[in-house]
């Protein structure tokens, strides 16, 4: 048995030393080995995995996602009260969006007064408040079967162009007080420099 | 008899990273454009309340005594304030705007311009003085010409939030109350 076990480790390191040599051959003629070349690629997996969770964990979480443009100026404020999930009025330099869905549009910083109640002179903004009563009829009815989502219940965050006139964000307050909103929160670029609680 | 037995073969013990390569490759770039660019805040602002005033004054409050009723109207010249229903006079300029705007450099289309500004701290100065009278008093009511830009609110209604004292912040009036504009 013991000279079988022998004879076996023989042929094995025979097969061994001829293959190395056969190797050793090929690499001197220059023709490539049957092994292919492997990188080490652990650090770089490292590096990657590292830099995943990272990311994954400050990926933005935020209740309002703002896509910032030239028709949108949010101004800086020195709050560092975090926006939650609402329903959201924005008010940029051409329009007027309810959860991101067109209400009306906006020209120098004023709505068509045929839009108004009444016309002209009033606070009422028409296509709006119907849009404002569709989403909190639709935060009731979402309330109704998740009651934690019942808390936002009337609250609108307000995203507003900075160079917005006084009178167009009364009018928007009116009008979503209107349709029974009675919170704002309006919507800031957290200053760092000057940050609270 | 000898039995003529095969070399073993080398078992290939790496993993293939290949498939979970490309998922990282993928999802970096994803999250790289997804990632937060800027901080985003809220300031709580309320409207008036519509109702019956209440007869009952605050425990904290003499029975005699007016509501403080703090109000800021910002105007082109500058921002009047009220207090009890009553103006707190510029006593440099008693027909003038409490706080008058001071020199400075005002924002237009994005860029600064050499003009007329709102002295914020001045405001929270005063309103600072005035919280020392008054400390329970936390709301403000803030209101404004039509044409006033709303980023001239956004900073009245940070200088009277809180006042620094050094490294200590104090808080004057945080709880706002929009109101319908200056006629």
């Amino acid at each position: 048995m013991a000279e079988e076990k022998n004879q076996n480790y023989e042929i094995l390191s025979e097969s061994y030393e001829q293959e190395m040599l056969a190797k050793k051959k090929a690499a001197k003629k220059g023709v490539r080995g049957e092994t292919p070349a492997k990188l080490t690629m652990n650090s770089l997996m490292d590096i990657l995995t590292i830099l995943l969770v990272f990311l994954l964990k400050s990926y933005s979480t935020d209740a309002v996602n703002v896509t910032p443009s030239s028709d949108l100026d949010i101004p800086k404020g020195k709050t560092m009260l975090t926006p939650e999930q609402t329903v959201v009025i924005t008010v940029s330099k051409s329009a007027i969006l309810v959860d991101n869905n067109m209400a009306l549009g906006v020209k120098d910083g004023k709505v068509d007064g045929a839009q108004k109640r009444p016309p002209e002179d009033g606070y009422f903004i028409i296509p709006l408040n119907k849009m404002l009563v569709d989403a909190i009829e639709k935060q009731r009815r979402i309330a109704a079967v998740n009651p934690s989502a019942g808390k936002s219940l009337g609250i609108a965050t307000i995203i507003m162009d900075a160079d917005t006139p006084f009178r167009l964000l009364t009018e928007v307050m009116y009008t979503a007080s209107q349709a029974e909103f009675s919170k704002f929160k309006f919507l800031v670029i957290a200053d760092a420099t000057e940050g609270q609680g | 008899m000898a039995k003529k037995r095969r070399p073993t073969e080398e078992v290939d013990t790496d993993l293939n990273l290949t498939p979970a390569m490309n998922l990282i490759l993928i999802l970096i770039p994803l999250l790289l454009t997804a990632m937060e660019q800027m901080k985003l805040a809220v300031i709580n602002v309320a409207t008036p309340q519509i109702g019956p005033a209440s007869e009952v004054p605050p425990p904290d409050q003499a029975p005699d005594e007016k509501p403080l009723k703090l109000t800021i109207a910002l105007t082109d010249r500058g921002m009047h304030l009220y207090a009890r229903d009553q103006v707190i006079e510029n006593k440099d300029d008693p027909l003038g705007p409490t706080i008058p705007k001071k020199d400075g450099e005002e924002i237009i289309d994005g860029k600064p311009v050499p003009g007329k500004v709102y002295d914020y701290d001045k405001l929270t100065q005063m309103l600072a003085d005035i919280k020392d009278e008054n400390p329970v008093e936390e709301n403000i009511i803030i209101n404004a010409e039509s044409h006033i830009k709303y980023r001239y609110i956004i900073q009245v209604m940070d200088a009277s939030r809180e006042k620094k004292d050094g490294d200590k912040k104090r808080s004057l009036f945080p709880n706002v109350v929009l109101a319908a504009g200056v006629a």
